[in-house]
């Protein structure tokens, strides 16, 4: 390792948007460990309020600003850091990175790039210079050429073959694409784009559509050492963006020589670009010769990187933080609860992992449902299981299709409609494929319309068969037994034969089926690894067993979606954190493969499994947690968890059935906590909406303090906490103002829980963390004169800004203000008050 | 309808699973392979003669059997033992499913196994007999128990008459222990004129093809039963031509040159561990089928150096002879299945053999 690096800034991932989740916090809080472990500072920028890393740093190191080359320069002249990592900061991070170098901003400041050379980033961010890059190391890509003319485009497609795509070059972006199949559909294709360019040129490229999508997760270290972390094998063909396909790891239909070219490939482009840290390619390999090509190239970290990471229990982030400092796989020491030799080893799996997406239409309803090579997905889960059928329906059930139904049916649809669908998907193809497979579709023809491997319709036949079995089977013991090895949990089962979960237990209990948890881990039963990340199948050997000491299960929100999104997650890891600090063991169940409370330092054991009653009732069983902590809004579990009196359930934010409103229309706010017969005042907020009418359901902009702070701040703080007195509210609660500048009155609206998003907003703003406050206040003793010193809601020297960000852009969507639901993130900005 | 059927061991243990493949009782060492792809190339592979595989990846057969995976035309695997099969053939390959080979073959196959357990289990008590059997009573144990497992393995599948495969590069002769196939690939893409020979040919009659190189290869058993005669060819033919061995023949030419052989507790197959190549230090992942390792203790250093470590369990991996062109590695660098990051060993094979003719003929 350079001894001189000492001052690293980090690059955050910006705020929540399609495409970014929390992989990206995720990830730099792994790295943020590997960096404090060498002893090294770190300096953040990150302007999203929902960032967990900005609070594990000293406050005076975190810069909330947009990542953009201004920002960061200024940065880098103010803290003068030795080097700069930009790989957990997406394409974004390495776009600002690249004008730094270019402006010779990095080389004026001696500041190095860890990871990557500052050469490779050009080609990283230039398509053109990584397809010569590609070329040179005779990797295959898809060949494409600006044509003048007729002559010019049929030349070319006879060297290239068809099929082709046509697309005219113009400067108004003009996305019209036209896909031909023969010499006729060329020359139309041209007549047409030939029309719509004013410069006369067209674009020809290869079409690869409906190849196979393999990805391949690797690492590598400064001399070259490198490690193939994990395939992932998208269900669906390319033509869908990977973000939007369902995913498959391991690979489950490439034969060894097919693996073996493309992990070669991946190697290569990872020894080219001369990286250190992790690399994630992508390739479209065909279906009926050898042929693959390389499609994408990311030497950073994304999302997926995730997912092979999870797959696998390899903490790629906290070990590429390693080799981006220079440190050799084989130096690399581990925490101890991992093998001596886990980091060299290359992982291989004895379970399978299924990524579903979750998309946001429901909240969008006016976006284009159609799946394409634009990202549409706002989060994901993950399903693991010992057979790929029980992986499926652990996805499918916590990506949630339909509660009710696990293997949902689309009856009503004409059979055109069904075959339009199945060749130009929605988000809901799954239940389309299921639909067409139940009609009778044969499995060849299927294939055929929707180029997705015939393994996967096999797979999916066969969970028709079982669902149908199981379902003439009610309470019948073989047809749990059979449900539980195909992975229907007794809360499906449950709702399979419309009963309730209780009774499937007595069964269980009576038949002695017993759930049993295997680890996730790299080496498939080699070594005992201790990675503490476990899933359930129905097998001989249980690997989990409780802790000796108190412990707490907390469950994690699932997937990300519209509306608190990423803030939920951000919550839910504070009050790990927070357990953790008081002394619990912690016990975090989730199925979201970004989410920050998933990091594996951030709990004690982590447990990948639908969240769904049944699955949380046999963690309870066997961990006997002193306490469950079900953060978020999730009223439906909340109800089921309250049924079993013996639980200690503890629901954050408190007191969600207790709001209370005049009116549906507010633009001030008090917020305050309240512990026993304490009230303590935090800070007053102007709440805004983007489309001034100021209802309650569009408030999506905060300012702090509120706007006539120094006129009514107290005026306001006094009349909120005589209303309160004696209340029966406790905890983080709102009281809601609407001021009419017109008669320069607040009219009271009424109280409600502090929201999720505004939490941590106020948690970013004041630098008392709220949430652990909460906890505290639930599982033990909030120090109220120490909070009180803390807090001063009276002399402000500057002004706070969130600002919720929509996604409207990104969907095509005919829309500007968004409601609270349609939330995709948020930014935050500081102002100072002169 | 799918029959129950059980895997027993010897230490006996009994575990239900249910049947696919043929449906014949059989008996083998059981052992554990945890490559992740390949499923065909590791059961047609002779290195597991009278084995019993275990595969840790939960599904196989996902993929059909193609035509050029194959590692041998016969298949001497004893069983296959697995959490979950498919019996698909969809891939373009698409030749002959998995249950229809092992059926042709006559390999009994059980799946619904705790196959994490059972690796669990058989890292703790090692390696040991194993049955697949319709019924796990005390005969089926006992039965187990009286088999004696032949220490011939060699003989039973290497080659019983020489045979060529012609080309018009160097003249390599093969000696047969167990050959798969993935060695033939490679010298075929590199234009070697084979004569794949049997294994317990003389050193005299393999002079006599007039070889440029010789690969000893990969092969079943226990390397300290082989024919004593065997070792005498190596040290004969080492010491005149270009010699390359790998797997069995790694542990032979180790024999050979004075080393002695140690069983592992537990037989390692897979492609997960890092071997470090000595003298540039770099790593590299390469299929692995070892049930012995060379007693540190016991290498000649004024005979042999040491070339590749794996750094998981610390058994040599490759050694060269100090005094000849004779080269050996315990891994499969061929990549069938398995990594392909140190196919360039037949390159530099093809090389010494170029070397060796420029200074005998000058050309």
């Amino acid at each position: 390792m350079d001894s001189n690096i000492n001052k690293v800034l980090l690059l955050g991932s910006g705020p929540t948007q399609l495409g970014i989740e929390n992989e990206l916090d995720a990830s730099a809080f792994e790295k943020l460990m590997a960096l404090k472990k060498m002893g090294i500072k770190v300096i953040f920028i990150n302007d999203n309020p929902f960032s967990v890393v900005s609070e594990e740093i000293q406050p005076a190191n975190v810069y909330y600003q947009e990542i953009n080359f201004e920002n960061v320069k200024r940065l880098i002249e103010k803290e003068k850091p030795n080097a700069i990592l930009p790989t957990v900061s997406g394409l974004n991070g390495l776009q600002v990175t690249w004008q730094l170098i270019d402006s010779g901003v990095l080389e004026r400041n001696h500041v190095q790039i860890l990871g990557i050379s500052k050469d490779n980033i050009a080609k990283i961010i230039n398509d053109n210079n990584l397809n010569d890059l590609l070329s040179e190391i005779n990797e295959p890509i898809i060949s494409s050429k600006i044509v003048n003319d007729y002559e010019e485009a049929f030349d070319f497609v006879r060297g290239i073959g068809f099929p082709v795509i046509v697309k005219p070059i113009s400067p108004n972006r003009d996305t019209s694409r036209k896909l031909c199949s023969n010499g006729e559909e060329l020359q139309a294709a041209l007549e047409y784009s030939f029309s719509r360019t004013y410069v006369n040129q067209c674009l020809i490229e290869q079409s690869i559509v409906g190849l196979k999508e393999i990805e391949m997760v690797g690492v590598r270290d400064v001399v070259g050492n490198k490690i193939l972390v994990s395939g992932l094998e998208d269900m669906d063909p390319i033509g869908i963006h990977s973000a939007d396909s369902i995913i498959f790891a391991p690979t489950q239909t490439l034969v060894s020589q097919e693996y073996q070219r493309l992990r070669s490939a991946t190697f290569k482009i990872m020894d080219a670009l001369n990286l250190n840290g992790t690399c994630h390619v992508q390739f479209a390999q065909s279906r009926t010769d050898d042929k693959y090509y390389v499609t994408k190239v990311s030497p950073f970290f994304t999302r997926n990187t995730m997912l092979a990471s999870k797959a696998t229990g390899y903490p790629i982030s906290y070990i590429s933080g390693f080799l981006e400092l220079g440190i050799l796989l084989t130096e690399i020491k581990l925490p101890e609860r991992f093998g001596n030799s886990l980091a060299i080893m290359e992982p291989t799996l004895d379970h399978t992992v299924v990524k579903i997406p979750l998309w946001p239409f429901e909240d969008v309803p006016d976006a284009d449902r159609h799946l394409n090579t634009t990202i549409k997905s706002v989060g994901s889960v993950i399903g693991i299981g010992r057979s790929v059928e029980e992986a499926i329906i652990k996805a499918m059930h916590s990506s949630q299709y339909s509660p009710r139904d696990i293997l949902p049916t689309a009856q009503k649809m004409d059979e055109d409609s069904l075959i339009r669908q199945l060749i130009h998907p929605l988000e809901n193809r799954m239940l389309i494929l299921i639909e067409a497979l139940r009609r009778g579709f044969s499995i060849d023809e299927l294939s055929e319309l929707t180029k997705i491997d015939q393994f996967y319709f096999y797979k999916i036949n066969q969970l028709l068969k079982i669902q149908e079995y199981v379902k003439n089977h009610p309470l019948c013991s073989e047809a749990v037994k059979i449900g539980h090895k195909y992975g229907f949990g007794d809360g499906m089962l449950a709702e399979l034969w419309n009963t309730d979960i209780m009774s499937i237990r007595k069964i269980n209990q009576d038949n002695g089926f017993r759930v049993t948890y295997k680890e996730v881990e790299p080496s498939a039963g080699e070594f005992i690894e201790k990675t503490n990340i476990f899933y359930s199948s129905y097998e001989l050997e249980n690997e989990s067993s409780p802790f000796n000491s108190k412990s707490a299960l907390v469950i994690g929100r699932g997937g990300n979606q519209l509306g608190p999104n990423t803030a939920s997650d951000y919550y839910t890891t504070q009050v790990l954190i927070e357990l953790h600090k008081l002394g619990f063991k912690t016990i975090i169940m989730n199925t979201n493969p970004n989410a920050v409370s998933l990091v594996p330092h951030l709990s004690n054991k982590q447990y990948i499994e639908p969240i769904q009653l049944g699955n949380i009732l046999n963690i309870v069983e066997i961990e006997k947690p002193e306490y469950v902590f079900l953060p978020g809004n999730r009223h439906y579990l909340t109800k089921q968890l309250r049924k079993f009196k013996n639980l200690k359930v503890i629901i954050l934010p408190p007191d969600q059935e207790k709001t209370s409103f005049n009116k549906n229309k507010a633009n001030t706010a008090v917020d305050l906590f309240i512990d026993g017969n304490n009230i303590l005042p935090i800070t007053t907020t102007t709440l805004d909406t983007a489309n001034n009418k100021n209802s309650l359901k569009y408030i999506t902009n905060y300012y702090q303090p509120m706007k006539q702070h120094t006129k009514y701040g107290n005026y306001l703080i006094d009349k909120s906490i005589s209303m309160l007195k004696n209340s029966d509210y406790q905890g983080l609660i709102q009281v809601l103002f609407d001021y009419d500048s017109l008669t320069d009155q607040f009219e009271f609206i009424g109280f409600r829980p502090i929201r999720i998003t505004e939490t941590a907003f106020l948690s970013k703003i004041t630098g008392v963390n709220w949430v652990r406050v909460l906890v505290k206040k639930n599982v033990g003793n909030v120090d109220f004169n120490r909070l009180e010193k803390m807090v001063k809601p009276d002399h402000y020297l500057r002004v706070a800004n969130m600002i919720s960000q929509f996604p409207f852009n990104q969907l095509r969507a005919n829309q500007h203000a968004g409601s609270t639901q349609q939330e995709v993130g948020a930014r935050l900005e500081f102002k100072n008050i002169n | 309808m799918t029959t129950t059927r059980y895997l027993i061991l010897e230490d006996g243990t009994s575990y239900e699973g249910k049947a696919f493949g043929s449906l014949a009782t059989t008996s083998g060492e059981i052992v554990v392979n945890s490559t992740m792809n390949g499923y065909q190339e590791i059961i047609t592979n002779q290195v597991y003669h009278n084995q019993i595989i275990v595969f840790t990846q939960s599904s196989i057969g996902n993929t059909g059997l193609d035509q050029n995976s194959y590692e041998s035309v016969q298949p001497t695997a004893k069983g296959v033992v697995v959490r979950e099969y498919e019996n698909l053939a969809t891939d373009h390959f698409k030749r002959i499913s998995l249950d229809k080979y092992l059926k042709q073959h006559n390999i009994p196959g059980i799946y619904d196994i705790d196959t994490r357990q059972l690796r669990h289990h058989l890292q703790k008590v090692g390696n040991m007999k194993a049955s697949i059997v319709d019924v796990d009573d005390e005969h089926a144990f006992d039965q187990l128990t009286a088999t004696v497992l032949t220490n011939q393995q060699v003989a039973q599948v290497s080659t019983p008459k020489p045979y060529a495969n012609p080309n018009d590069g160097d003249n390599v002769v093969v000696i047969d222990f167990g050959l798969k196939f993935g060695v033939l690939r490679e010298l075929s893409k590199r234009k070697c004129n084979v004569t794949v020979v049997p294994y317990d040919t003389s050193s005299e009659r393999i002079l006599d093809l007039d070889p440029d190189g010789i690969v000893l290869s990969t092969g079943p058993g226990n390397p300290n039963d082989i024919k004593p005669g065997v070792l005498e060819m190596i040290r004969n033919v080492q010491s005149e031509v270009p010699l390359i061995a790998f797997g069995l023949g790694h542990e032979l030419f180790a024999i050979a040159n004075g080393a002695k052989l140690n069983p592992l507790f537990i037989e390692h197959h897979g492609s997960n561990h890092p071997i470090r190549e000595i003298i540039t230090n770099e790593l590299l992942f390469a299929d692995q089928e070892q049930g012995y390792q060379i007693d540190f203790k016991s290498v000649d250093h004024s005979k042999l150096f040491i070339t590749y470590l794996d750094l998981i369990n610390g058994s040599i991996q490759g050694l060269r002879h100090r005094d000849y062109p004779a080269v050996s590695f315990q891994f499969s660098p061929d990549g069938s299945p398995g990594p392909k990051d140190r196919d360039d060993i037949f390159d530099d094979f093809i090389e010494t053999m170029a070397t060796r003719r420029r200074q005998a003929y000058g050309f």
